[in-house]
């Protein structure tokens, strides 16, 4: 496989004209088996998910490489008592995977959170007890593991344990291994 | 206690321990512990200053409450016990809360009280899978009262919550269907 330079590695709000590109992964069950998103079959839907769920979204960026979009993170931040912390999601193309894109755009993506919303000092990922493949890049990034939940939630039908991480914004600087 | 007799049973003496329904026949017997600082430290909802708005709670929030039942003695309220519930996803999930006047703390009361819930929601409702409750991480008696029902202690979530205007850790744990009754 051939190794990829991790600086061509950046994150951005997207774009309507993202649509193909977004298509490639948000239509591949692969990586969509571990999130809440139901996998997208056209361009059409491609365009309306960007158009009323990402640019909307109170943080979503494209993980890009050369200014390509090849997967995202999203951070949803909660309101009322729970307003001190967000959900953390993320997912790359298949063909982009064992790269440590994922790594590297997780640990680009906390510290401008948490600058963009200073009053939030958590951020959780909730990830499902198989997938380990997202732990790991989860433990890379400098999350650290607070336990597994158990029979927590359906996940498309399945009821699911899950192991809960955080990264708070007072474990910054993200430390290089 | 006097002499050289042997301390009695707390068991014995709250024999009498019971859940039911709360109503606003029972305001007098709510405000006892609503009102008190010591017992609602950890609560989420602000201490209570007046019967009326301990009436409009009883009203609106208690009787159309999922499950929400007093822990009585001898048919009075000393305390409630709380289920909530979820929908969609969450829907496998239960929360479960609980407060209890200050003159009953440290005799087993909220132990026996949970054990109660725990063996009858799940039959009550088939969809719960698990009962999950989530303690300050500050808050030891409580964290003791789930340990001695049975619950799991799974972890603690670092800045979960904020209370009272700060963030807080909280423990979680958890008693599933399956789970092993004690």
């Amino acid at each position: 496989m051939e190794k990829i330079d991790l600086s061509r590695i950046t994150l951005r709000p997207f774009k309507l004209e993202d649509a193909d590109d977004f298509l490639l992964f948000a239509g591949d069950d692969q990586v969509t088996r571990y999130l809440r998103w139901k996998t997208l079959t056209s361009k059409e839907e491609a365009l309306e998910h960007i158009k009323d769920v990402c640019i909307n979204h109170p943080w979503r960026r494209s993980i890009c490489i050369d200014d390509r979009s090849i997967g995202f993170v999203s951070i949803f931040p909660f309101s009322g008592d729970d307003r001190c912390r967000a959900n953390f999601g993320f997912g790359v193309a298949v063909k982009y995977w064992g790269h440590g894109i994922a790594t590297k755009a997780v640990k680009m993506a906390v510290p401008q959170f948490f600058v963009d919303f200073p009053h939030v000092v958590r951020l959780e990922a909730f990830v499902d007890v198989d997938n380990k493949a997202s732990q790991k890049v989860v433990e890379k990034a400098g999350f650290q593991k607070e336990g597994m939940l158990r029979k927590y939630a359906y996940h498309k039908g399945r009821l699911t344990d899950f192991v809960v991480y955080s990264f708070l914004s007072s474990d910054l600087p993200i430390v290089e291994a | 206690m006097e002499g050289t007799s042997p301390v009695e049973s707390s068991k014995d003496e709250y024999s009498n321990l019971s859940l039911r329904p709360l109503d606003v026949s029972d305001i007098d017997d709510f405000m006892v512990w609503a009102t008190d600082e010591k017992v609602t430290r950890f609560c989420t909802w602000e201490t209570y200053t007046n019967k009326e708005d301990g009436l409009n709670f009883i009203k609106n929030t208690v009787v159309p409450h999922p499950w929400y039942r007093a822990i009585c003695i001898d048919n009075r309220p000393i305390g409630a016990i709380t289920v909530t519930s979820n929908s969609g996803n969450d829907r496998c999930r239960g929360e479960l809360g609980y407060v209890l006047a200050f003159n009953y703390w440290g005799k087993g009361i909220v132990t026996r009280a949970v054990k109660m819930v725990a063996d009858t929601i799940f039959e009550e409702w088939p969809h719960l899978m698990r009962l999950e409750a989530l303690v300050d991480v500050e808050n030891v008696g409580s964290q003791k009262v789930l340990e001695k029902a049975g619950f799991q202690r799974e972890g603690v979530l670092r800045k979960y919550f904020v209370h009272r205007g700060k963030c807080r850790d909280r423990v979680m744990f958890s008693l599933l269907s399956t789970d092993p009754r004690i």
